[in-house]
């Protein structure tokens, strides 16, 4: 999978012209939810870690561009240590607000619906990020009182639970 | 740079998921103490996604040191350059097992000879003051302390500097 296109996005890889946003984005206290704001080699560990999660397995974060550039990032990834895949989604702060979150998450998830069903699929989002559950719940996702293992603060919100 | 490298006894390609597991078992263990000590899994596997991901990135990055191209790795060598900073080169042999036959010196010098052979001029590493295998690994390879301030990353580190001219 190279990149999908939405009515108004298109999910690419990341390259280096993204760095600058997804750097400023890290830097930010939009990152408080996930444990920032991050110093410049945290958020270049996280940058390039999304490209070669690619290489690793096959997918991985996508950035999200609405044709002026990057505007946030949305993927499927899987650390080792998590039994469960999780799909993530982060809107750059100049371009919140405008439903890219739930655009992007939806092209991804119909992918993974085909790939990634015997899996549970789920997202991890802090208890007091109230605009990212609001884009969980519009995806369908459900919460239901399950907290992360790595971190009690952290909703689970289930996408699919797979196969048993 | 070139993605496999081959020298008298090892390859040195592409790191893979087979890699990871001797890469986890290196990062918990106390061969990790000159470079921050041991980290959190998620950490870990954070860093060697990294580690694959700047080749995409930045078209250069750390390979695996193998003896034989299609086993685990036994260490990783080569530049990996955070924003704001000049690359650093690094060694790493993962376990005991293989230390004291020259292979981290082989595999850097390897990775030395192809960045100057595509126009890299010089390279730096930080090398924590108490790891004297590592300097002298530097030494063989032609490095000279810079004298600079230590990376923030590594607060007791000393820069080595290796040059097109100095290369050994």
């Amino acid at each position: 999978m190279t990149a999908l296109r939405t009515d108004r996005l298109v999910l690419r890889k990341p390259t280096m012209a993204d760095w600058p946003a997804y750097r400023a984005f890290y830097a930010s206290d939009a990152t408080r939810f996930t444990g920032g704001p991050y110093d410049t080699k945290s958020a270049w560990s996280f940058f390039a870690g999304d490209a070669g999660h690619w290489a690793l397995h096959g997918f991985g974060w996508f950035i999200l561009d609405n044709g002026e550039g990057a505007v946030g990032a949305c993927g499927l990834h899987h650390p080792p240590h998590q039994a469960d895949l999780e799909i993530g989604w982060n809107t750059f702060a100049a371009a919140q607000g405008n439903g890219y979150a739930t655009e992007a998450a939806r092209a991804i998830l119909k992918i993974a619906e085909n790939d990634h069903h015997q899996r549970r699929l789920v997202s991890y989002i802090d208890a007091g990020n109230g605009a990212s559950k609001r884009v969980a719940e519009k995806l369908g996702a459900r919460f239901a009182g399950e907290m992360a293992a790595h971190d009690p603060a952290c909703e689970v919100w289930v996408h699919w639970e797979g196969a048993v | 740079m070139k993605q496999r490298i081959t020298t008298d006894r090892l390859t040195l390609r592409m790191l893979r998921s087979g890699d990871l597991a001797p890469y986890l078992t290196y990062c918990a263990s106390p061969r990790t103490g000159g470079v921050g000590g041991p980290q959190p899994e998620h950490k870990v596997c954070e860093r060697f996604c990294a580690m694959i991901g700047q080749w995409a990135l930045r078209g250069f990055g750390r390979l695996a040191i193998c003896h034989d191209p299609d086993a685990p790795a036994i260490g990783h060598v080569g530049p990996m350059q955070y924003d704001g900073s000049p690359a650093e080169i690094t060694w790493t042999l993962w376990s005991d097992t293989h230390e004291g036959r020259g292979y981290a010196t082989e595999a850097a010098r390897a990775v030395l000879a192809d960045l100057f052979a595509n126009n890299w001029r010089s390279i730096v590493a930080h090398i924590d003051t108490d790891n004297a295998k590592s300097h002298a690994v530097a030494r063989r390879l032609g490095g000279e302390p810079t004298g600079a301030a230590p990376a923030p990353w590594m607060p007791n580190g000393i820069q080595y500097r290796f040059t097109v001219e100095g290369a050994g």
